[in-house]
């Protein structure tokens, strides 16, 4: 693997009334493509995010964007980042047009005349107040102003939590084809595995403040099984978690020791991935057996 | 369009209806003071004669009733300038850094930008520039009222509205800019910040104030104690001993000794016991201490520089805070 340009090392923080968000993890993303952060509310995404970004302090361990320490050389790391926060952060007395030339005086090299081809292209009306914007144009705007930094790297903290699902693909289709356009990395963070299950190269799994799974999305789905068959031993596999399925039944998810699966086992597709490493972090697999 | 244009038009932007509201709020009040100017100059000049020495001559009634009101006006108008820096500062300052934070804007342009200096610095510019610009305005329309109703007195050697008026509402407005910024970085709150503002604003003007006054002391001359000001400022009175010494008379008090002679209309007058009986011999006079008239420009520069130090350091710890503190 080439050298990370996001890494967290041993990286713990807790917050002024105690609570701890991340519980000491090691993560490496490597350069290119898209990776998901999932998990649900509370496992950390953001706070792991705002501590690439420099806003948040590690209180053990570290972090480093491109080699950089956001938290000793702030502009030097920020000069790597474009970053999409959760809710579109536009003002609101500003017009399309204004953000993006306040983005030029604020970040020399800004590349305004991709970032207004790009909402050209999806229709988003310029002299518009952003105020009077969808969620799903505020959310495009942000992206653009993201984008427009020609930033390597890019952190999107969910922001597909507040866009109706066609707000969500047309988000994901420009992301991607950026990505894939300007050789970026990106980082993308959701609750909504179905959401990145297209768009994302690979996984990284976060709950309760800890790396679960980190691999990529197609290893994922190759090393894993499903079990319908209860307690019953798995030949081949190591159960990873059981978990309820939508119609209420067992599943056990199985991390395959071989290629080749044993009987009994069907294909995992990613949510039940996610789930199973979810489920394997609140609760002992032998006891959810 | 160049980066100026755009610097100004988005600022203007982000402030607008602050900034409008105190645009014509300035407008208002300086049209009121130069209509009062005017009007008490038209007065005065119908016969000038009437303010003078002998203006209680019963032809004069009519005029002097007249100008009696303006400069009642004139002097309410003062005092709202003196309110006005303070207000300026607090409404334009809180906002600029709180308001980011309250509504979630701080984390896109804090990214944006790659150094948080140097998205701040323009915008406090700006606003800074306005505040001068607009206290300048106010501060020199101050000076003409107060010329107009005080005719035929050198304001420029004259503590009279000392802080109403003149170049102290600019540094006054811009001290409460840089608190009101400061204040608005730390809390990250639009509203608890302007509150928190007024009260430090307080605070930090009664304490300058003090600290001017004590400053002033060693300016100031012993007078007799009734004497015609003539344009200077009286910080009060103490009692000069027989060794040239003065002391307050708190600080007398203690050593039993308190016959002390007051001059007043050409006589000397001793204190007196409660039963209205002369106790011994005065161990020294009453006098006031009077700052002279022609310092009032040296006086006025000095609590400038002051007040425009605080203003840096206060702008100063605003730069601190949103380089530590998180966006949201």
């Amino acid at each position: 693997m080439s050298d990370p340009v996001l890494e967290a090392r041993a990286l713990a923080k807790r917050y002024r009334r105690g609570v701890w968000a991340l519980g000491g993890i090691d993560l490496a993303i490597p350069h290119g493509g898209i990776t998901a952060l999932v998990g649900p509310n509370a496992a950390g995404k953001s706070t792991l995010i705002k501590t690439w970004v420099g806003f948040e302090r590690p209180t053990r361990g570290g972090v480093t964007v491109a080699g950089i320490d956001p938290w000793k050389d702030r502009s030097g790391a920020l000069a790597h980042l474009g970053y999409v926060p959760q809710s579109p952060s536009l003002y609101d007395a500003l017009t399309v047009d204004d953000h993006l030339a306040m983005a030029v005086q604020l970040r020399p090299g800004f590349d305004r005349a991709t970032a207004a081809a790009r909402l050209g292209q999806l229709g988003i009306p310029r002299s518009a107040p952003a105020r009077q914007l969808s969620g799903g144009q505020q959310a495009q705007v942000a992206l653009a102003l993201a984008l427009g930094t020609r930033a390597d790297i890019l952190l999107l903290d969910e922001p597909l939590a507040s866009l109706d699902p066609l707000a969500r693909r047309e988000f994901l289709h420009v992301l991607t084809d950026a990505v894939r356009t300007d050789g970026a990395t990106a980082l993308l963070s959701s609750h909504i595995v179905t959401d990145v299950e297209q768009a994302c190269d690979r996984l990284v799994v976060l709950g309760v403040g800890r790396v679960l799974l980190h691999s990529t999305v197609a290893d994922a789905l190759a090393s894993h099984r499903i079990s319908e068959a209860g307690d019953e031993p798995i030949a081949g596999g190591t159960p990873v978690a059981t978990f309820a399925g939508p119609a209420g039944e067992a599943l056990t998810l199985v991390q395959l020791e071989q290629p080749l699966p044993g009987g009994g086992l069907r294909a995992a597709n990613l949510e039940e991935v996610v789930m199973g490493y979810l489920a394997s972090a609140r609760v002992p697999v032998a006891d959810a057996a | 369009m160049s980066r100026l244009t755009t610097w100004v038009r988005l600022s203007f932007a982000l402030q607008r209806w602050e900034l409008l509201f105190m645009v014509g709020g300035s407008a208002l009040l300086v049209a009121g003071m130069l209509w009062i100017a005017w009007q008490a100059n038209a007065v005065v000049g119908i016969d000038p004669g009437c303010f003078g020495s002998d203006g209680g001559a019963r032809a004069c009634e009519r005029l002097v009733q007249q100008f009696n009101g303006l400069y009642d006006l004139g002097t309410k108008l003062l005092d709202v300038g003196f309110g006005v820096p303070f207000g300026m500062g607090l409404v334009l300052g809180v906002p600029l850094i709180a308001r980011e934070i309250d509504h979630g804007t701080a984390d896109m342009a804090w990214t944006l930008s790659r150094s948080r200096v140097r998205w701040l610095a323009p915008r406090i510019v700006f606003v800074a520039l306005v505040v001068i610009g607009l206290l300048l305005v106010i501060a020199i329309a101050s000076d003409v009222v107060a010329q107009a109703i005080q005719p035929g007195s050198n304001l420029a050697a004259d503590f009279t509205w000392y802080g109403r008026r003149g170049g102290l509402l600019v540094m006054r407005g811009l001290l409460a800019l840089g608190v009101g910024v400061a204040i608005g970085a730390i809390f990250g709150r639009q509203l608890p910040a302007l509150l928190v503002a007024i009260f430090v604003s307080i605070a930090i003007f009664t304490a300058v104030s003090l600290g001017m006054d004590r400053w002033l002391e060693t300016d100031a001359v012993a007078t007799p104690y009734v004497v015609e000001l003539g344009g200077g400022k009286q910080l009060g009175q103490r009692i000069e001993l027989a060794d040239g010494r003065l002391v307050s008379f708190t600080e007398l008090s203690p050593s039993g000794q308190t016959n002390i002679a007051i001059e007043a209309d050409g006589m000397v007058y001793t204190s007196m016991d409660e039963n209205g009986l002369v106790s011994g011999d005065p161990v020294g006079r009453m006098v006031s201490l009077v700052v002279p008239g022609d310092l009032y420009p040296t006086i006025v520069l000095r609590e400038s520089g002051v007040l425009g130090g605080l203003a840096l350091l206060a702008g100063g710890l605003a730069f601190l805070v949103v380089n530590r503190r998180r966006p949201y």
